[in-house]
């Protein structure tokens, strides 16, 4: 049993690690040069090349793997010569980065050719002073100095040698002198629950990323609540009627369910609950960030078109398994021996028969998702599902990474559990 | 034995009599039959559209959202085109014809869904044969493999799919023979695994066989039928992906009409004009019902055969 | 009919161009709309305007629509009350870096600008106490209202006004302004002349800088702004920014000590919360028909059409210069030829385009960047629909450069507003002309990313009250590189646009006009088929709302009566 758990995540942690190398190659390869789609086809090469190096895609792919999977502040901080902290900037809630120079919170800025020391103030303030003496020699005699920008990024400046920035207005680009030549932007990396910073939104992908698994969390959670014993229920009904009228009642609309697609649904509820009766809130319209909490309500109708969807599946499921089990030789003896059918139900097939629909609905918690996507769309709810969705049209993929990773980690995770329950449930592999 | 009839070809029932033979297994069951006929209604459909609908789909020739009429039996859209008609040739290129990228306009025979489906067979079968049969090592890699495949959500997997490489129909192809492969392959696997403790599985081992030659000639034939019934359903979804990438806007490109991208721009005008969202949705569900209650019903009659 | 009790001296007194203009209103030769525009622009009071276009204009000329009035006095206000509207929110930093109207809508809330224009196009001061220009309206003195306090308690004063100005001209900030107030060549052209007084010296004369002062980038910051309006959210509004979550709401409280007082004596504004939730339009509609949200920013026309029978909904049309354009690249080929372009543009059956597309609401267009509702709009024919005429330019074309038709071009825009239906409609309708038209189709974020860059395209522009606004961010040879997105330039073309943002008579102006339209029609990179029209839609209970032709929100004085 232990061996077995062991197993179990041992190869749940291997699946992460490939998942996520495929994951970073097929977005970050595959989606080709994200600059052109933010800059235009027409941005010159010089352009392109300035943009790419600020988003710190200059550096080979395996070190943006690793800088986006465990960060690059220690890697920037053998640069600086300083410990590299962040601290929450009090407007935003935002984390800045910071250099710690003996205690004092600090960063630079380059203004004309002079190198200034922004201090960090208690009340959150900062003091701008004019450095001296800062500047190191290199082996070509060049002056440069590493520190760290209001940006939050690493940078490197050479004096006398600013490179020109092309920053990105939504006016077009403008040129940006005194620009540092080399970047890294810092990041804590996805283990340390830092994604990096959105190309759509600019804002760090945590801050909206946090939410929005709560939001989906919740929506998913209330949903299963209410699909899980209905679908077995109807499941089991079919099952042992086998056959007969009322099985195919069941059988037949939870065909018809399953068949129609998450929009028509969904569409068609708002229309008729939310427009034509309105007796609950047709979309999802969060007027606060805890406005589920506050309004239950919100919720009532995204997660009555996902049990449309999700109900017949998974009834479906429990009927075949049913019907297995139901036609088995222990079943057949039981009833033959003159043992009531609602205790041979109840007491032998009901447990045999939910081994398979346990299974099935933990391999199943992906086609959930799919589902979530299309319900967040439709409903204008605020979830994972939605966020992916927005961002992979942009082709955000600090965000679109992220959040595909929370959902292959709760799609692994709980399928993880599933084996525990089939474990639990089935005496042959737990006594093996 | 069955057996031998594979391993001899001269004893081979004539192609005929073996079409006939499955055939009958279809009307055997009403399921299979019901199935059958609605697919088949939107097959002939699809056929039709290839020479004639009732008016241009394209041409915005009538009134905007209109209901049922005589001159239009389902409707207008939001650009005054017949809806039937644009349903009628939304179904070429889900089953009908792949329209290849290039400025040429030139579309091979075969519907998106059927080569998506095609592609994750092809794909699920060799990983599963391989994993299911030689077993060790290789059962462990692919399994792992698969695993994170499985692991990734399909809308995810498809948003970014065509996110990286964009709209095309290709695209959509490559998306559900992605999406759809691992499940093809497990299903291969543990029926590999099974044939392979049979007989003339050892028989061929012991004839010094080629590790290919028994996977493909020896097992797979053998495991024909679930692969065949499992594809039957993965056409199903397939179809509904094909929706619901066309209501999320990324599905198949325009301007010739798919049951997705008519969903998606009647989407827009869905208080005015609830019609053109539920022909298309209709069109869909209604294929997915019949070839679900097809392969449940030849599944049926294939156990009910075995025992 | 009273006779007018404002003399021709009173007229000449606020400007001397004034007089003029109200003789041609008394002979008919402008009517009341352009004579208010005309001289209110020049500094007189919009109740002296209307009093004066009241008793000017002879009964032939009076136009069937009538001009809005001042809000007449109301009773019966109440306060409170929350105004939830659906609205996409987008990154925000610097307002005078704006290029989105929503971002505009959320900035406008928080900071003012220093002139307003009215939904009946009629420019007023706003933080301006007055304005006053000179005879040939190239000096421009600006008063400021006394005793408006910022948010955090500092008093507006000319120095944030100058700063404001610094911010616009610095070409490093990135601002529209910079192009619409090219006849400032820098700060040195902009005076302080006291705390509340500052005179703007104009390289060449433009009459229409109050309306620039409303542009939507154009709100006045505090002298201390630090480029992140989100970050620092000081302005002189009536209401304060509460939160700002790109991609979920901006939540809005109102301020106690704001300066412009309500009707019941009290500080303005009447509302006590506004909230803009980021959705889109779909479930925005949902939403209002639902009663979930108060207010839909920028309807569609399926949106229009959905709602307009829907009850508890108050639906204001406004006929607007807002458009979307069909537009190429001059410096690429096919498009370099200007018998192609030409071919496209008679490849349009306008009105068929504004049924299909638009439901028919809206007004037909020329392919000139001028609207109807335009001050000193030429009116000329609208061009027919002639497959045929295209046929044969294309043919010549073809035949010089030996290729074959159809002529295979490809048709970017968004999937937005309507932008669809017209390329779909476009597409259907060029065929007969010799065009193979290949849509590409993308989301609005995927469009604006290379909007300046595609070849062929629809960009949605929105209402600006005067075409010298529009004309000149977009088609001159100084544009490039910034808003022009067709590379068009023509040297007579920009002269006559010069030529006409210094006239002030009406008349003469609206000679230039049909020049440029001519230029336009004749060889210009766009092509357009209608104007829209926009809808303000808002729950009934909302009194005193605007609807204004660019979808401003303006909420100080609305208030909800539930």
């Amino acid at each position: 049993m232990a061996r077995f758990i062991i197993r179990s995540i041992i190869s749940t942690i291997i699946t992460m690690l490939l998942v996520s190398i495929s994951l970073f190659l097929l977005i970050e390869v595959g989606s080709g040069d994200i600059t052109v789609k933010i800059l235009g086809v027409f941005s010159t090469p010089e352009q392109r090349a300035s943009y790419a190096a600020q988003l710190g895609l200059d550096a080979p792919a395996w070190q943006r793997y690793i800088d986006w999977l465990i960060g690059n502040d220690w890697r920037a901080k053998n640069k600086v010569g300083y410990p590299l902290v962040t601290s929450i900037n009090p407007q935003t809630g935002e984390a800045d980065w910071w250099a710690d120079v003996d205690g004092q919170l600090t960063r630079w800025t380059l203004e004309e050719g002079r190198l200034l020391t922004l201090k960090r103030q208690d009340d959150g303030s900062t003091t701008s002073h004019i450095s001296s003496g800062a500047w190191q020699i290199d082996e070509e005699g060049r002056e440069y100095f590493w520190g760290v920008d209001v940006k939050n990024n690493a940078v490197m400046w050479v004096r006398g040698a600013g490179a020109e920035v092309w920053a990105l207005t939504k006016a077009g680009l403008r040129k940006e002198g005194d620009g540092p030549m080399k970047y890294i932007p810092l990041r804590k990396g996805l283990l340390r629950g830092d994604p990096g910073i959105s190309l759509q939104y600019g804002r760090p992908v945590a801050v909206t990323l946090v939410s929005r698994i709560r939001n989906t969390l919740v929506l998913a959670g209330a949903a299963f609540v209410i699909i899980m014993p209905l679908a077995l229920f109807f499941g089991i009904l079919a099952g042992i009627n086998e056959g007969k009228p009322l099985d195919r009642i069941i059988s037949i609309t939870s065909l018809g369910f399953t068949a129609t697609p998450e929009f028509v649904t969904g569409i068609f509820l708002i229309l008729i609950f939310g427009v034509w009766l309105k007796v609950l809130p047709a979309v999802a319209i969060f007027t606060s960030a805890d406005a589920i909490f506050e309004d239950p309500k919100l919720i009532a109708l995204p997660v009555l078109t996902l049990t449309a969807v999700e109900l017949g599946y998974i009834a479906r499921m429990t009927r075949a398994s049913m019907v297995e089990v139901m036609d088995s030789a222990y079943i057949r003896t039981a009833i033959i021996k003159g043992m009531p059918i609602s205790r041979v139900v109840f007491k032998h097939a009901i447990r045999n028969a939910l081994m398979a629909p346990i299974t099935i609905i933990m391999l199943h918690v992906n086609w959930l998702v799919g589902g979530l996507v299309v319900v967040e769309v439709i409903f204008g709810y605020p979830g994972l599902g939605y966020y992916i969705y927005k961002s992979a049209i942009f082709g955000d993929f600090n965000a679109v990474e992220a959040a595909a990773m929370v959902t292959v980690a709760i799609a692994i995770i709980t399928r993880l559990f599933g084996d525990l329950a089939y474990t639990l449930l089935n005496p042959r592999i737990r006594y093996s | 034995m069955a057996v031998k009839t594979i391993t001899q070809p001269t004893s081979r029932p004539s192609r005929l009599q073996k079409i006939w033979k499955s055939m009958s297994i279809i009307f055997e069951s009403r399921v299979a039959t019901v199935g059958m006929s609605m697919v088949l209604f939107w097959v002939i459909l699809a056929f039709i559209s290839l020479f004639w609908t009732p008016h241009d789909p394209n041409a915005s020739d009538f009134i905007q959202n209109q209901g049922p009429s005589i001159q239009n039996w389902l409707g207008t859209d939001h650009l005054g085109r017949d809806l039937l008609s644009r349903l009628m040739q939304g179904t070429q290129v889900i089953l009908l014809k792949t329209r290849l990228p290039g400025d040429a306009g030139i579309s091979i025979p075969g519907g998106v869904a059927i080569w998506g489906v095609i592609g994750s067979l092809t794909l699920g079968s060799v990983l599963g044969l391989n994993a299911g049969y030689r077993g060790g090592w290789w059962d462990q890699i692919i399994m792992q493999v698969l695993d994170a495949l499985i692991a990734f959500p399909r809308i995810v997997l498809y948003l970014v799919v065509i996110a990286a490489l964009g709209q095309g129909d290709l695209v959509v192809i490559l998306a559900i023979t992605i999406t759809g492969a691992p499940g093809v392959a497990r299903l291969a696997r543990s029926l590999a695994m099974d044939i392979k403790t049979r007989d003339y599985i050892r028989a061929a081992e012991t004839r010094g066989e080629n590790v290919w030659y028994i996977m493909f000639r020896e097992i797979l034939p053998n495991a024909r039928g679930p692969l065949l019934v499992d594809g039957m359903l993965r056409v199903g979804y397939a179809i509904f992906a094909i929706g619901t990438l066309g209501f999320l806007g990324i599905g198949l490109p325009p301007p010739d009409p798919d049951w997705g991208n008519m969903v998606n721009e009647a989407r827009r005008n869905i208080f005015s004009n609830q019609l053109a969202v539920m022909w298309p949705a209709l069109a869909i569900a209604s294929l997915v019902i019949g070839l679900n209650l097809f392969a449940d019903g030849l599944r049926e009659e294939m156990t009910r055969y075995q025992k | 009919m009273k006779k007018p009790k404002i003399t021709k001296f009173d007229m000449e007194k606020t400007h001397p161009a004034i007089p003029n203009a109200y003789e041609q209103l008394e002979q008919g030769r402008i009517s009341r709309r352009e004579f208010l525009r005309f001289s209110t622009l020049l500094g007189m009071s919009a109740g002296a305007a209307q009093f004066l276009a009241a008793c000017g204009a002879p009964p032939a000329a009076e136009e069937a629509a009538p001009v809005v009035e001042e809000a007449a006095p109301m009773g019966g206000i109440k306060r409170g009350g929350t105004w939830t509207s659906s609205m996409q929110l987008q990154l925000l930093d610097h307002p005078a870096r704006l290029s989105w109207v929503e971002g505009a809508n959320v900035v406008r809330q928080i900071c003012e600008y220093l002139t307003i224009t009215g939904p009946d196009n009629i420019t007023r001061p706003y933080l301006l106490e007055k304005w006053e220009a000179n005879v040939d309206v190239t000096e421009w003195d600006l008063y400021l209202n006394k005793g408006i306090k910022f948010n955090n308690g500092d008093e507006l004063t000319a120095d944030d006004v100058l700063f404001t100005f610094g911010e616009w001209l610095n070409p490093d900030v990135g601002s529209s302004m910079l192009g619409l107030m090219a006849y400032l060549s820098g700060m040195q052209d902009v005076e302080k002349v006291d705390d509340y007084h500052i005179k703007l010296h104009l390289q060449f004369g433009d009459i229409a800088v109050p309306e620039h002062l409303f542009h939507y980038p154009a709100v006045v910051l505090h002298r201390e702004f630090e480029g992140d309006i989100i970050k620092k959210p000081v302005g002189t509004g009536a209401f304060t920014l509460e939160e700002y979550a790109e991609g979920e709401r901006a939540v809005f409280k109102a301020r106690t000590d704001y300066w412009q007082m309500g009707e019941d004596g009290d500080p303005l504004p009447y509302l006590d919360e506004l909230i803009y939730v980021s959705t889109d339009k779909d479930a925005g509609v949902a939403a209002l028909q639902s009663g979930q949200v108060d207010a839909l920013y920028d309807p569609r026309p399926t949106d229009f059409n959905a709602l307009k029978g829907v009850d508890g909904l108050t639906i204001t049309p406004a006929s607007t210069a807002q458009c979307l354009l069909g537009r190429v690249r001059v410096d690429l080929e096919p498009w370099d030829d200007v018998r192609v372009r030409n071919a496209l543009k008679m490849c349009q059956d306008r009105a068929k385009i504004l049924q299909l597309a638009y439901f028919g609401e809206g007004d037909l267009s020329l392919d000139a960047h001028v609207a109807p509702v335009h001050p000193s709009y030429c009116e000329k024919d609208i061009p027919a629909y002639d497959p045929e005429g295209a046929k044969a330019l294309l043919e010549e074309y073809a035949a010089e450069k030996g290729i074959e038709l159809p002529l295979k071009v490809s048709l970017a825009t968004k999937n937005d507003q309507a932008e669809p239906e017209i390329a779909q409609a476009l597409k259907e309708l060029a065929a007969p002309g010799g065009f193979d038209i290949e849509l590409d189709i993308t989301e609005p974020s995927g469009y604006w990313d290379r909007w300046t860059e595609v070849d062929l395209g629809i960009t949605s522009w929105t209402h600006r009250p005067l075409a010298t606004m529009v004309l000149p961010l977009a088609y001159t040879e100084e544009s490039i590189g910034a808003w022009n997105e067709t590379r068009w330039f023509d040297t007579e073309f920009e002269e006559v646009l010069r030529e006409a943002q210094g006239t002030l008579d009406v008349e003469a102006r609206r000679g230039l006009m049909c020049k440029i339209e001519d230029i336009m029609q004749e060889r210009g990179p766009i092509f357009n088929s209608f104007w829209k029209s926009v809808w303000n839609i808002t729950n009934s209970k909302f009194q005193n709302i605007k609807a204004h032709p660019t979808a401003y929100d303006l909420l100080y004085d609305v208030w909800k009566d539930e």
